[in-house]
């Protein structure tokens, strides 16, 4: 393949002038990398806030099956009351918690059954007569627009045993986007089962790091096995707090459980319903109106008459979560005191508030961004210009051998476009390098995207197109006899 | 014989503010092929703007030109850049070389344009061909200035020669270059007239310079004043062995 000859004149034109050549690719080289350094700082900024946000569960909403407002949470009848729990392990400390229990959450037999048809179904699985909330709810729930995950959630007391290490815990089924609920989650080993697992109902576990270090101290357990129920369940992961605000201790829900696929759950334990339903929205602003479609959703597939109570409570997390933690505690106080009467705010305001705040962001990093690519391309502009009046001579001796004005418009066009690509080019690495050492000098967060990347390019190939024409025209425009009489 | 140039009542005016210039007034002559015509006048008489014309550089006020028996006076911006690349070899007084730019680059130049779709090393084959014959083929890579004027006349003539015109143009080519210099150019045009058979108009205000040619017409104010054979012809070549040591 032969280049076009006007892009073969442009280099070596642009050899001819390297000086000009050089200043004029740094010009539009800072110019992109400001940009891009800019965007990645307004980003990084953006999703930071966004992240925090997230984790502390303002974009949460979680179903849960029965409804305790209407009974005023009085636990099921026939529940112990246990002022005490002791471990069966020998040395542990005892646990000295309010817990209740039902009686088949008995912490030493109970549960031990190898096959769930021993067991009588969901009404006896602590669930009750909340049971009320199934897999197809979950799946309808995903499907209401602005809805992020939907996970589906059965909670039990077990024996996880190890060799001859037994410990009593929290056993979570779950669906396998828990992670993505979990934003304050991280893996020590391993990862989290995947879909395919979930689906296959297979017998896979993922230790909370609690449970981990009971059962194997400081060893990497994964791929291991461990029972349940006298099953066997291979170890896939050991997840823990990624958060300092949550430490994770024995007794605790998060980290002292094991979580395993909903699906493998519910077919050995022989349940079809679930505890709960945890749901997170794309958008912080979206939780009132996604929670508002919920609602008449679940009542209508749970056939509810017009003036029965719902059979499922619906919560979000909002001012919860922010209040309890889990929040950098600067960014928790910095909502906190520019929000007056937090209580009183609703997640709907919050989650917009947000929003407008990150699209003013947004919209004032464009208007920078665009200024300052305004900037540079008239300085591409300025610089081929002033060549066009500086190589007049050049062009006419063109002309002289037979140039069309065509391809002295063209030469000039490349000139342009190649000066913008290759410093933007160059601008893009300045800038990724700039932004990264920021983020580790200064310890903020950036955000290079490769939409911003292409924005970026793109742009800088769109200036010298846009900025060259004029001059470039100029210059064809040169007639040959008077550019070669220009001394 | 049909004649490589053919001007019929060429007139150039030009104004300026108030003023008209007749630069050519009514210009007609035949230019045959094979032909070293030099054209000789006072300042001002007319040569340069006819010699743009010849060119194609410029377009007449009036009067026809035929190059090659085509009719080229009225032809659209890329005819006659096409006309140029092809047909014309220009020779400045000025050399008109790109700067920082190596002699077999500058060379090159005409095969970068027109209608031919020449490889990088085709051009390069060309141009080392081209400056091998006005005997610069070592100084291929020097840059213009780091050449001598009579050298970098010397490529500007290789330039001129690239795309095999059909006439040779040179306006004053000798004007900055000594006399022994020049001298080496006139030799290198009458090699060219002798064994390549092109047909050269060279344009000089020397009589001494425009006895090279076979042809001498004179001007005066935009009129041609004689049009004659040169019975009296020098012969660069013989002269320039009376010059002790010869370098290049
Ligand atoms: N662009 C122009 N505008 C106005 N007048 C011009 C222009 N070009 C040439 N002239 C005039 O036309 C006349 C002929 O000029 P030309 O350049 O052809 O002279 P010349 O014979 O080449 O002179 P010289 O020997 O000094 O180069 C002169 O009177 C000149 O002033
Ligand atoms: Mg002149």
């Amino acid at each position: 393949m032969q280049l076009p000859n006007s892009l073969v004149i442009a280099t070596k034109a642009l050899r001819r002038n390297k000086m000009q050549t050089a200043l004029t690719m740094i010009g539009m080289m800072i110019g992109v990398a400001t940009v891009l350094t800019m965007i990645a700082l307004g980003t990084g900024a953006q999703n930071a806030i966004q992240d925090q946000v997230k984790a502390a569960g303002m974009n949460m909403l979680v179903v849960t099956a029965g409804n305790y407002q209407v009974k005023k949470e009085k636990p099921p009848d026939d529940a112990i009351e246990m002022s005490q729990r002791r471990n069966p392990e020998k040395g542990m400390r005892p646990h000295l918690q309010f817990v209740m229990f039902h009686p088949e959450d008995d912490p030493f037999a109970v549960h031990d059954h190898p096959v769930a048809k021993q067991r009588l179904g969901d009404s006896e699985a602590g669930l009750g007569a909340a049971a009320t909330l199934s897999l197809d709810d979950a799946a309808m729930i995903r499907a209401v627009p602005g809805v992020q995950y939907a996970v589906e959630g059965i909670h039990e007391n077990v024996h996880v045993g190890y060799g001859d290490t037994r410990w009593f815990t929290r056993v979570h089924g779950d669906g396998s986007s828990l992670p993505e609920v979990r934003r304050s989650w991280k893996f020590v080993h391993g990862g989290f089962y995947s879909e395919r697992q979930e689906r296959n109902k297979e017998q896979v576990i993922v230790l909370g790091s609690v449970v981990a270090e009971k059962l194997f101290g400081a060893d990497n357990p994964v791929g291991r096995t461990v029972t349940l129920w006298k099953q066997p369940f291979k170890v896939e992961g050991v997840v823990t707090s990624s958060s300092w605000m949550v430490v994770p201790e024995a007794g605790d829900d998060q980290f002292d459980a094991v979580y395993i696929p909903v699906t493998t759950m519910q077919s050995l334990l022989n349940l079809s319903k679930l505890n709960d339903i945890t749901v997170t929205t794309k958008s912080t602003g979206d939780v009132s109106r996604v929670a508002k479609t919920i609602t008449p959703m679940l009542r209508q597939r749970h056939n509810i008459g017009a003036n029965q109570a719902d059979d499922f409570t619906v919560t979000t997390q909002a001012s919860k979560s922010l209040m309890k933690g889990s929040l950098r505690p600067d960014v928790a106080q910095a909502v906190i005191g520019n929000v007056s009467g937090l209580e009183k705010v609703t997640l709907d305001q919050l989650g917009k508030t947000l929003d407008r705040s990150s699209r003013t962001m947004t919209a004032l990093l464009g208007g920078i961004a665009t200024v300052s690519l305004i900037v540079g391309g008239i300085g591409i502009m300025n610089i081929m210009m002033l060549s066009v009046t500086e190589r007049t001579r050049e062009i006419g001796i063109r002309r002289s051998v037979g140039a069309r004005e065509h391809e002295v418009l063209m030469q000039f066009i490349y000139e342009s476009v190649i000066l913008s690509v290759v410093g933007g080019l160059l601008g893009i690495v300045i800038g990724v390098i700039a932004s990264s050492a920021i983020s580790h000098s200064v310890q903020w967060s950036t955000s290079i995207s490769p939409m911003a990347i292409a924005l970026s390019f793109g742009v800088s190939a769109a200036v010298g197109i846009f900025f060259g024409y004029y001059p470039a025209r100029e210059a064809s425009r040169v007639a040959p006899l008077k550019s070669l009489r220009f001394e | 014989m049909e004649p490589v140039i053919s001007v019929r009542n060429l007139t150039k005016t030009y104004h300026v503010g108030e003023h008209q210039v007749n630069a050519l007034r009514s210009i007609s002559m035949d230019v045959h092929k094979g032909e070293f015509v030099s054209v000789i006048g006072p300042s001002g008489s007319g040569k340069s703007t006819l010699m743009h014309i010849l060119g194609c550089l410029d377009q007449p006020t009036s009067g026809q030109y035929f190059l090659d028996g085509r009719d080229v006076s009225r032809l659209s911006d890329d005819d006659i850049s096409l006309v140029r690349n092809e047909q014309i070899g220009f020779v400045f007084q000025g050399f008109n070389l790109l700067t920082r730019t190596s002699a077999l680059e500058n060379v090159e130049l005409p095969l970068l344009y027109g209608k031919s779709n020449i490889s990088a090393a085709e051009r390069k084959k060309r141009a080392m061909a081209a400056l091998d014959s006005v005997g610069l083929g070592a100084r291929y890579d020097h840059h213009t200035n780091q050449l001598s004027g009579g050298q970098q006349q010397r490529v500007a003539i290789a330039r001129a020669l690239l795309n095999n015109p059909s006439i040779l143009l040179a306006d004053e080519p000798t004007g900055n270059l000594d006399s022994k210099t020049s001298i080496e150019v006139m030799d290198i045009f009458q090699a060219l007239q002798r064994d390549r058979g092109i047909t050269i108009v060279l344009i000089t205000h020397e009589m001494d310079v425009a006895a090279y040619g076979s042809r001498i017409v004179s001007f005066k104010d935009g009129n041609i004043l004689s049009d004659v054979s040169n019975e009296s012809r020098r012969h660069a070549g013989g002269e320039l062995q009376e010059f002790p040591a010869v370098v290049n």
